[in-house]
């Protein structure tokens, strides 16, 4: 045949079968395919672009080289040559000078460019409004943190020295990109230009310096310069990504990109299966059409033909609505939350329809394509005798190539492919799970038949009659309920979590360096205020040395050397009160029997990296003094809960005779920022770090990523409901066929509604229990892989999921069997 | 005629069947009288199109008519909407099709098992075996219809039929999708039974030695009676 009339005949018979309302659920699920998965997909890339945005802009850049010595140049040029954009700044310890008074700060010396990411903060005296800087000092000028001009007693106007270089201040430096990552234990900042380094004769052969080159620029460079650069570097660089660059966040951020994730993994699967039900049902349905064609001669090729062009007609159809629809969505739900989400300007062109394009015809090559393809092989035969089948399909074809297709795609989305096996492998033995246990619920439940009334006990013999069907039934409820199941709790323990991990009382600001003679005088002024005060922790710097009685360098791992943790002095403590965002993994935690006990308990991920393990050594110098302690206890941290938190905590007695400051951290509106500067006044030494805005942000974005999680939420839902609907008249053709023949033999519409409730009641019992099972394993090993939550077990749902999973399927069953009762008997001798 | 034969198992009076087509009103049937005894045989003939497949679901109240009543062991199914006429279609009538309509996913046994269990009958698998058995399927109980040859299909579907012991059996071109070999030995069974149970046969058929086996002939044309031959 020609392939002009070809492709003729294949649209008629498509306008055909969409009159027919064949299409349609097959029509509905690939655009809901497509626009589940690109509206998504493009919310993540954007989120996710927004937040390393926001992430720079706090780093001050998307990458930093530090450095205790200047780079070879060529570094610097081959970032030019990448398209990025480059600044050098210099960081020194160095003693401020007023009059007699000195001050230990840490001056930073940038250019013109400096910051490449994000903007500096100034106000014009201590503790009044700040506002955004798009300047940096003049020469000759300084700008310093309110801690400096407290302690000096200095306000703005009134000079300083550093080194040889007398320097003007000229405004209060409240916020520095870069800062944010090092907040505790850090002198405070003073900022010059780096015209005037050479001036204050600080940098000497031997002093202690920190180059930092700051790099921006789009990923494709950035990525390119990082592959570069890596290998150039010795354990003295660092290079901080913007993804170490906001650890309050990180875990958050990183929660809710999965989230999206497996919102997109969910969407695929459940299109695929609603797909793939309804194809099966439109391949049975044009057995007899196909046989016919055969008979009237068409090859098996070209009868293929015919079906693949009607196949890519509906796929480009069904993909352009859906890519468009998910653009949109996507679109306008991100303009309504630009405002307050780091959301970067939608990729403009012809991307997001590509991707919607490829998506749906992976789908339907994935899914459809094998049920099609069986009906080339009806034989031409079954025209006169209708009980002849075509071969089934190789059942490694139809499943291979559905895997094939949900792994492509969900590889394609997030671009995760320990997600992607470990989602897969879950998947694969889940089905297989499912299949085992729907068939020993259908069988238990059979042997219990004579205990049923006539209606349970026809129902069931009618689902163990067509037990293949039912069981695909039973595994397609189920997994729409277990969808729908994940994806609602997941959803509630991240918003819960997320409510709960910053509540409005959240502290905001942290008070370090409080003489032990201060303390309590500090506690009361707040209290004045109605400020109420964390716990106070000690504070000594100590630096660990020893690995059971190895040197650390020579005890840890080649990639650790460089660790941080190992090149500063770490912030130590003293408590028995365990923080309640921590939790004890290994070991047990301290209690009073401990007391001058050399024990201390290590923060689980440092001993991770370090390889610190129960019941090791380790070796510290404080001061002049060492210090061995075994180790008690491996503790998980949150860091992003905004409380004090310690690599190391020892009992009291340990160090108590060591010098030691204090911390603190406490809630303070912002109508009571004036108390900061009494506070100030009143005890110099005393160093306030203020997170008010990291924090207000970090909670508007929770708040907002609530949203998101909440429209995928819905989508999947949505995407859930069509399994079902597809499931539900998956059955139908039968069910109206044997309606009809039950008529005949006399049943009457009471009978057969009983019936059909009964079943539906059972399978959809089966896919609650199904389900819930499913639902379990799957977060349980999301908990605790993927998301890093507390899986806890919920036996209520076990009883809540097969009831609500009956009462609905049951309800919706019998809804959609209506059709079937009242189905006139004369449909049989009409088909005869 | 015994007594018996005087029972009127089947009537109709002003039987008339017109549907709504793309040209208009349709007559397919018109002014239908007949009436049927109990344990007497009767052929509906008549070329394709004459209305004999209608006339049949009317008379076994499958469906209504546009007038015109039909009665059933005295029941007249116009009164009765379709629950009453299933009901009694589960008491009193058996079907055979020509395309023998046994459900597919279910085994011989089971499909006769099927009228037995709508009744409530708790020997429903005890029956259905012995009439499988009486149709010379015992050893092919737990095969399912296309595992079976197509005479073996249309014995499970008598089975099934005379399952319920029936007043009444309709049967729809009963051999119409047989070889001649294979439908003579369904008839010599399908009469076999009728005379073992007493049953009405009212039979559909093209098959004019079929219908020759019957005590009478009613001939349509244009959905007309044009003769009502007894052969008895």
């Amino acid at each position: 045949m020609k392939t002009f009339l070809q492709w003729r005949l294949a649209l008629r018979l498509l306008a055909r079968d969409w009159r027919a309302g064949e299409l349609r659920i097959l029509f509905i699920a690939l655009v809901l395919a497509v626009a589940a998965t690109t509206s998504i997909s493009f919310m993540t890339d954007r989120l996710a672009r927004g937040m390393v945005n926001q992430s720079a802009d706090f780093l001050g850049a998307d990458i930093i080289l530090k450095s205790p010595r200047p780079v070879n140049k060529t570094l610097l040029r081959q970032a030019s040559a990448f398209n990025l954009q480059t600044t050098e700044s210099l960081q020194f310890a160095s003693m401020v000078v007023s009059g007699d008074a000195l001050q230990l700060s840490s001056v930073r010396a940038v250019d013109e460019q400096f910051p490449l990411r994000g903007k500096m903060r100034t106000a014009s005296a201590s503790y009044v409004s700040d506002s955004e800087t798009h300047s940096i000092p003049l020469p000759g000028e300084a700008w310093a943190a309110p801690a400096i001009l407290s302690r000096l007693n200095l306000s703005t106007g009134d000079s300083v020295t550093v080194g040889s270089l007398s320097l003007r201040i000229t405004r209060v430096l409240t916020f520095e990109p870069g800062q944010a990552g090092e907040v505790f234990g850090v002198s405070p900042r003073l900022l010059i230009n780096r015209i005037d380094v050479p001036a204050t004769g600080v940098v000497q052969p031997g002093s202690r310096l920190t180059y930092q080159y700051l790099f921006a620029g789009d990923k494709t460079g950035l990525d390119a310069y990082h592959t570069w650069l890596k290998p150039q570097l010795d354990a003295s660089h660092s290079v901080i990504g913007v993804h170490e660059g906001r650890r309050a966040l990180g875990a958050a951020l990183e929660r809710a990109e999965r989230y999206l994730g497996l919102g997109i993994m969910i969407a695929v699967i459940l299109a695929g299966v609603a797909i793939a039900i309804v194809v099966r049902r439109y391949s049975e349905r044009h057995l007899d059409v196909s046989a016919m064609l055969r008979c009237l001669g068409l090859s098996q090729q070209a009868l293929l033909a015919l079906y693949l062009m009607q196949l890519v007609v509906l796929g480009v159809a069904a993909s352009a609505v859906g890519g468009l629809l998910g653009w949109l969505m996507q679109a306008g739900l991100l303009a309504v939350l630009s405002d307050l989400l780091p959301v970067a300007p939608s990729t403009t062109g012809i991307q997001p329809f590509l991707l919607g394009f490829v998506t749906g015809a992976a789908m339907l090559i994935g899914f459809a394509l094998p049920p099609v393809m069986r009906l080339k092989n009806v034989p031409p035969l079954r025209v006169l005798r209708r009980d002849l089948l075509p071969m089934p399909g190789n059942a490694w074809m139809v499943y291979g190539f559905a895997i094939g297709t949900v792994f492509f795609l969900i590889w394609r989305y997030t671009d995760d492919i320990k997600l992607v096996l470990s989602a897969m492998l879950g998947a694969v033995v889940m089905a297989l799970a499912l299949f085992i246990v729907g068939f020993a619920l259908l069988a238990v439940t059979r042997s219990l038949q004579s205990h049923m009334g006539v209606a349970w006990r026809f129902g069931l013999n009618n689902l163990w009659r067509r037990r293949q069907l039912s069981l695909s039934q039973i595994s397609a409820f189920g997994l729409a309920f277990m969808a729908m199941l994940v994806i609602a709790l997941v959803r509630n323990e991240l918003i819960s979590t997320w409510t709960q991990q910053l509540p409005a009382d959240t502290p905001n600001h942290f008070a370090v360096n409080i003489l032990p003679e201060q303390a309590d005088a500090v506690q009361q002024l707040l209290a004045s205020h109605d400020i109420e005060t964390t716990q106070l922790y000690p504070m000594i710097r100590g630096r660990l040395v020893t690995i059971n009685h190895q040197p650390v360098r020579t005890a840890v791992s080649k990639e650790a050397q460089g660790d941080n943790a190992l090149n500063r002095e770490l912030n130590l403590t003293w408590t028995l009160n365990l923080q309640k965002d921590n939790k004890i993994l290994e070991g047990r935690w301290l209690n009073s029997g401990d007391t001058k006990q050399p024990f201390v308990s290590v923060e689980s991920r440092l001993a991770e990296r370090l390889g610190i393990e129960l019941n090791d050594e380790l070796g510290f110098t404080i001061g002049a003094q060492q210090l061995q302690a075994r180790v008690l206890n491996i503790r998980s941290v949150q860091w992003d809960s905004f409380r004090p938190n310690f690599y190391m905590i020892f009992p009291p007695g340990v160090l108590d005779n060591l010098p030691s400051t204090y911390m603190t951290s406490f809630y303070m509106p912002a109508e009571k920022k004036p108390v900061l500067g009494e506070l100030v006044r009143a005890y110099p030494a005393v160093t306030l770090i203020e997170m008010d805005l990291v924090l207000a942000q970090a909670q508007r974005i929770f708040s907002q990523i609530s949203h998101i999680v909440e429209y995928v939420f819905a989508f999947l839902l949505l995407a859930g409901l069509i399994v079902l609907y597809a499931a539900l008249t998956a059955s139908q053709d039968e069910r109206l066929y044997e309606g009809a023949l039950m008529r005949t033999l006399g049943a009457s519409s009471k009978q057969l509604g009983q019936a059909h409730l009964a079943e539906f009641l059972l399978l959809g019992f089966f896919a609650g229990v199904l389900a819930i099972m499913g639902t379990e394993a799957i977060l349980w090993v999301l908990y605790s892989q993927l998301l890093e939550l507390d899986y806890n077990f919920n036996p209520l749902l076990w009883i809540i999921v097969p009831l609500a999973g009956a009462l609905f399927i049951g309800a919706a069953g019998y809804w959609s069997t209506r059709k079937v009762k009242h189905q006139s008997p004369m449909l049989l001798l009409n088909n005869s | 005629m015994s007594a018996n034969q005087k029972i009127i198992r089947v009537a109709a009076s002003g039987l008339c069947k017109r549907v709504e087509t793309a040209n208009g009103l349709l007559d397919i049937l018109l002014d239908i009288e007949l009436k049927i005894h109990a344990a007497e045989s009767v052929a509906i003939v008549g070329v394709s199109g004459s209305g004999k497949s209608t006339l049949l679901g009317l008379l076994a109240g499958l469906d209504l008519p546009s007038s015109g009543e039909v009665h059933l062991d005295g029941n007249n199914l116009s009164m009765l909407d379709e629950d009453g006429r299933a009901e009694i279609r589960s008491r009193l009538v058996g079907f055979v099709f020509q395309s023998f309509q046994l459900l597919p996913g279910l085994t011989a046994l089971e499909n006769v098992m099927l009228p037995l269990e709508l009744a409530g009958r708790n020997d429903a698998r005890e029956r259905a075996t012995q009439l499988l058995a009486r149709v010379g399927l015992d050893a092919r109980l737990t095969h399912y219809p296309k595992q079976l040859s197509g005479g073996e299909q249309q014995r499970v579907a008598l089975a099934r039929a005379f399952a319920i012991q029936p007043a009444i059996l309709f049967a729809d071109e009963p051999t119409g999708n047989l070889d001649s070999t294979t439908g003579k030995l369904i008839i010599d069974l399908l009469f076999e039974l009728n005379a073992e149970q007493g049953t009405t046969l009212v039979l559909v058929t093209h098959d004019e030695s079929l219908a020759n086996r019957c005590d009478r002939k009613i001939r349509l044309d244009a959905g007309r009676v044009v003769n009502g031959i007894d052969h008895s």
